[in-house]
Formats: C-alpha cells, sequence, structure tokens
C-alpha cells in the first residue's frame, strides 16, 4: 500500500518521498524497540523499572559510541573488524597508565590514542598494501587482540582510582554520565556528518569512490582520517567500559563486540555500500540492541533465542536497505 | 617545432606524443592535440579510439608514459584530479562522476564546496549557487535538493555540464556531453558550448555525433587506434572526408611519419 502512494508521487515530492523513507527505517526501529518493551513487560514488569532502563542506556552507550566512528566509516565506503580488539587495547592501556599513577585525563588520551593509532596502522595496510578492508582489520583484530593478552598477562588490571570511577559510574538526576557522554559525542558526530564539507566528501566517497576521485577528493586522505576516527572512538569506548566497570578487563571486547557494532550500524541503517546513513539511526540501532539483550534476560528467555532474533532483524534491516535504494535510484532509469 | 610568434597567443592546451599504456594494452601512441583560446575543439574516432584516454590524460586522472603536456605554452604534469582544476581545468566525465546519493546541489560544489567560517558547510550558498548556474544556463531539473539517484540520463548529463560550467575554469573538456540528449537538449549544450567559446575558454568535446560536431566544432582531431591520425579546421573539412579518416578508409597525416610505423 505504501509502495503505491510512492508511485504516485511527482518527481517534485521525490525530496519528501526520500525523507520519509530516512524517518521510516528510524520509526520502524522505535516502533520495534517499544513492541521488544511491551513483550518483556509483560513476562516481567521489573523490566520498566528506572534501574533496568538505565541499564539499558547504559550497554546501548557502549555500543553507540564504537558506533560513531564505525558508522561515518562505513558511509564513507570503508569496514573495521578490530574494532573489538581495539576496544580491550583501549581500556588497557588507560587502566594500565591508571595504575602507574597516571593523571586521569592522560590516561584517557593514551586509550583514545592507542584506537585512533591502531585505526591509522589499518588504513595504511589498506592504502599502501592494497589489503581489502575486510582483511586487514580482521588481521589487525587479531594481532591486537594477542597483544592485549601478552601485554596483561591475562590478567585483568586493577584497582582503578575512585575519581576514575566515578566518571563512569555517576550520575546527574538519575541521568548517568556515560549517556551524556554518549550525546555529546553523537552531536560531534551529527555536526561532522551534516553540517561540515568533511562529512559531504565523507559521503561522497562513500556513494561513489570513482566521482570523488574525478571531483579533486583527497580520498586517501580522508580514508585514513575516517579508519583513525573508528579506531578512537573503539578506544574511547573501551575508557568507558573501564571506568564503568573499575577495571582495565583483557576479555572486555572480542568477536562479539566487533559485530555487535557493526549490526548495530546495519540495523540503524547505515549502508555497507556507503554514503547513506544517519547518526541518529546508529543511536536507535544501539538502543535496539541493548533492548533485545535486556530483554531477553529479564524475560528470561534463552539466550540462544538472542542470537536468533538479533540475526533476523538484521538481515530485515539490511533488506529495507537495499530496498530504498532500489526504489530511490532505479525508479526512473 | 612551432616557434611562438609574439602576436598569436600560445595554444590554451596542448598534447604532444603523448602515449599510454595499461599492462600489454597500448591504448595511446603519438597523440598531438592543440586546442586554443576561445575555440571548441572536438575529438572523434571510434569506440576503443583512446578519446577518453586522452583526455584523462588530460585532467591528471592518468599520467603519460611519453610525450607531454603543455598549457599556455608551458609544460605541466598534473599529479591528480585536484591539481587539474587549480591549474585552470574542468572536466565533465563521460561516466559523469556523480554521487548518486547526494543532491544536485552538493554535486555541483564536490571539489569546492562553500564554507561558513572555517568548519561549516554553507548550505544555503551552495543551494543558491547551484540554482543560479542551472538557472543562467536555462536549465530545469526541478528542485536542487533533488537526488542525482532520481533523476534521469539527460537530467544527469545536464547537472554534469552544469557542474564544469560552475567552475568558471579556463579550459573545459567534455566527453561525449550528448550521449544522453535529446535533440532539443543537444542543440541547448551546444548553445552552452558556444556561449564557454564566447567567453574565451577552450572546449575540449569528445563526440559521436556528427551533427553536433559540424554544428559546433571551430576544428577537429580525429582519432584511430590509439593515434591522432589528422586535425582539421571544421569549415575547410567535409563529414566524408572526417568518416573515412575515423574508418581508415582516408590515410591520415601523422600516421605515415609515425617512425613505429615504418
Ligand atoms: N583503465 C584501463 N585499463 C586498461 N585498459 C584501458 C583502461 N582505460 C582504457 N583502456 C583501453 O584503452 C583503449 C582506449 O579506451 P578509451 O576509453 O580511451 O576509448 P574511447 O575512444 O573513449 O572509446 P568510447 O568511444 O567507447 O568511449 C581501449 O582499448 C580500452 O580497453
Ligand atoms: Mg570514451
Amino acid at each position: 500500500m505504501a509502495s503505491e502512494q510512492a508511485e504516485h508521487q511527482s518527481s517534485t515530492a521525490s525530496q519528501g518521498v526520500l525523507s520519509e523513507l530516512m524517518l521510516r527505517q528510524e520509526t520502524t526501529l522505535l516502533a520495534v524497540i517499544v513492541a521488544v518493551g511491551i513483550v518483556a513487560t509483560l513476562r516481567n514488569p521489573a523490566f520498566l523499572n528506572p534501574a533496568n532502563l538505565t541499564d539499558i542506556a547504559r550497554a546501548a552507550v557502549i555500543y553507540f559510541v564504537m558506533g560513531c566512528g564505525a558508522s561515518l566509516l562505513m558511509i564513507g565506503g570503508g569496514l573495521d573488524f578490530s574494532v573489538g580488539a581495539v576496544f580491550t587495547l583501549g581500556g588497557i592501556i588507560c587502566a594500565w597508565l591508571l595504575v602507574w599513577g597516571a593523571p586521569w585525563p592522560l590516561a584517557v588520551l593514551a586509550g583514545v590514542a592507542a584506537g585512533a593509532a591502531v585505526g591509522y596502522v589499518n588504513s595504511v595496510i589498506i592504502e599502501r598494501l592494497h589489503v581489502p578492508p575486510i582483511i586487514a582489520t580482521l588481521g589487525t583484530f587479531f594481532i591486537v587482540g594477542g597483544l592485549c593478552v601478552q601485554f596483561t598477562g591475562g590478567e585483568d588490571i586493577v584497582p582503578l582510582p575512585e575519581t576514575f570511577q566515578a566518571l563512569g559510574q555517576g550520575a546527574v538526576l538519575g541521568v548517568p554520565y556515560i549517556v551524556l557522554y554518549a550525546i555529546a559525542l553523537g552531536l560531534l558526530f551529527w555536526f561532522l556528518l551534516e553540517q561540515t564539507p568533511f562529512g559531504v566528501e565523507t559521503r561522497a566517497l562513500g556513494g561513489n569512490r570513482k566521482a570523488a576521485i574525478a571531483n579533486g577528493l583527497k580520498v586517501n586522505r580522508l580514508d585514513t582520517i575516517l579508519y583513525v576516527t573508528a579506531g578512537a572512538t573503539a578506544g574511547l569506548a573501551g575508557v568507558i567500559y573501564a571506568a564503568r566497570v573499575g577495571s582495565g578487563q583483557v576479555a572486555a571486547g572480542g568477536p562479539s563486540v566487533t559485530l555487535s557494532v557493526v549490526t548495530a550500524v546495519l540495523i540503524g541503517g547505515i549502508s555497507l555500500l556507503g554514503g547513506l546513513g544517519t547518526i541518529t539511526g546508529v543511536a536507535v540501532g544501539a538502543l535496539l540492541l541493548s533492548a533485545i539483550d535486556n530483554a531477553l534476560i529479564v524475560a528470561s528467555v534463552p539466550p540462544q533465542y538472542n542470537s536468533i532474533i538479533i540475526g533476523a532483524i538484521l538481515i530485515c534491516a539490511v533488506a529495507v536497505d537495499h530496498m530504498r535504494r532500489e526504489r530511490l535510484y532505479k525508479r526512473r532509469r | 617545432m612551432a616557434i611562438a610568434q609574439p602576436d598569436i597567443p600560445a595554444p590554451a592546451l596542448e598534447m604532444r606524443g603523448v602515449g599510454k599504456s595499461f599492462g600489454n594494452v597500448k591504448a595511446l601512441s603519438n597523440v598531438d592535440i592543440t586546442a586554443g583560446v576561445a575555440e571548441i575543439h572536438a575529438i572523434v574516432g571510434d569506440n576503443g579510439a583512446g578519446k577518453s584516454t586522452t583526455l584523462k590524460i588530460m585532467c591528471g586522472i592518468f599520467r603519460p608514459d611519453q610525450g607531454q603536456l603543455r598549457l599556455g605554452g608551458k609544460s605541466v604534469e598534473i599529479r591528480d584530479a585536484s591539481a587539474a582544476h587549480h591549474l585552470g581545468i574542468s572536466v565533465v566525465h563521460q561516466d559523469l562522476a556523480l554521487v548518486e546519493c547526494l543532491d544536485i546541489a552538493t554535486n555541483m560544489a564536490l571539489g569546492a564546496i562553500p564554507r561558513r567560517g572555517r568548519f561549516r558547510l554553507d548550505r544555503r550558498r551552495m543551494e543558491t549557487e547551484a540554482a543560479k548556474v542551472l538557472d543562467d544556463l536555462k536549465i530545469r531539473v526541478g528542485s536542487v535538493r533533488t537526488q542525482i539517484g532520481l533523476l534521469s540520463g539527460g537530467e544527469r548529463q545536464i547537472v554534469a555540464i552544469a557542474r564544469a560550467v560552475r567552475m568558471d575554469l579556463p579550459i573545459m573538456l567534455l566527453d561525449e556531453p550528448t550521449a544522453a540528449l535529446g535533440v532539443r537538449e543537444t542543440a541547448h549544450v551546444g548553445e552552452i558550448l558556444g556561449e564557454l567559446r564566447q567567453q574565451g575558454k577552450a572546449v575540449i568535446c569528445i563526440s559521436h555525433d556528427m551533427d553536433f560536431v559540424f554544428r559546433n566544432s571551430d576544428s577537429i582531431t580525429v582519432m584511430r587506434l590509439g593515434r591522432s591520425v589528422a586535425t582539421r579546421r571544421t569549415k575547410d573539412t567535409s563529414r566524408d572526408e572526417i568518416i573515412g579518416l575515423i574508418t581508415g578508409a582516408i590515410q591520415g597525416d601523422t600516421a605515415s611519419s609515425d617512425p613505429t610505423f615504418a
């Protein structure tokens, strides 16, 4: 029915169709979140407890912070599988410096910088050695993961100073600090993507790399910036996680974190083919993922259902994304 | 060879003895092209004759293996597309080089996006500039916020041409700008090129459309099998001669003087 309506739109209304579709992805996801919430509440009213809702938001923060850099990179046509290991690295580097007595701003910065450095290495491997992104970052995923274990001897890094833990565990008016960090970061990335020439060039790069080159964009420099950014936000998420749990954990990240971030970003409407996507979509995707995680636990559904449901949602979301493109670009040819 | 005379301005763009190979494929050898200021210079030839490759060398997408490129009489090396832009060259590519998921205004601004302050994108200026250029060229494609992906092939072609015109640079290269256009739009593009000539720009245009070439160009270079085989003033030649040169029925000038040919 909706498709029939769209057929009748004249070309001048195409902008309306577009924003409508863009909106629809996010509204659909919000509807799914609400549905998940209703089902979970029916099985266990504790789902709606403020403490539980805060838990959902806290878990979403980690996906979202990592998702900010990862989605920008994907909009620019790249892909980063190393984020799950970089997440661990960021937390460990930060915790290690704190234990050695470094002031927390320095430790935080070092955790983020370590992530950025891995991002830079990724971009060098991809650009200079011409290794496809999926393979290059899978390789650094394993290498960084191994280095983390080597560096810590497999032991978590404790105890972290109270002042640092307070940054990850405190709240104002019931809103956890880390949710505020995520909102600030989200605003920054929204600004970068929607309000700067850099954002436009990133979309152009992901939308049509050849056209970007032909129009004189510095595509290699853009690639580098995007991989560094993806690494930096993964490192930052690791730092935030370390503050939240009060230790630098060797087992914090791993393949499941990489896959969750990529999944959240894809569900949020970022296209693997580049060019399309919004930061609000990533936020909703992250929220959906953590809401499902939480709802299934609260409703005491066996964990395997979690995987099954997320897999199904991922496939649906990407199928919808493909349909969007088809409708947008093929209709008038 | 040619000695620059004070009263004759140096050609806007010259190619001398340019060769280019892709692995084992020799795409170009010994290509000579001279395009004058305030002139429309057509390049014609069969499919695969090397026209697009020649154009891509002119705008820095490929680097020549041999030969040289001169702008205003000075030998230059063009490293990439943004270097070409700085040297005063704008391009309309055969595949148009548009980004489907971005709108008309953004596509027209790519490579030179207007800013407000240091970091911010000036979307309003981007849109008014695009609308003004389209308006000046009497092009109607609806709102400048329309996504390129929604436009027809002909509309895209027109937007790609408008983008190059917006750059307002002294040299403009076009690769088959009328391939997707109807009769009226083709004539319109002819008018646009005529206006550029009047503004003193050098226009180099690849085309398969003989009507278009004979109606609008000042001179024609024929390419065949990766070589430039002849250059004629449009008013001194005929369709039969040009078609003969394209097919090889008529011997070109440079083919015989080419050492590798003997
Ligand atoms: N990037 C490339 N890699 C390998 N070979 C190429 C490349 N670009 C062009 N060629 C080859 O160079 C030759 C000339 O191609 P070119 O695109 O310049 O022809 P053209 O005259 O523009 O043809 P058309 O009229 O079909 O556009 C062809 O044989 C083509 O296969
Ligand atoms: Mg061609």
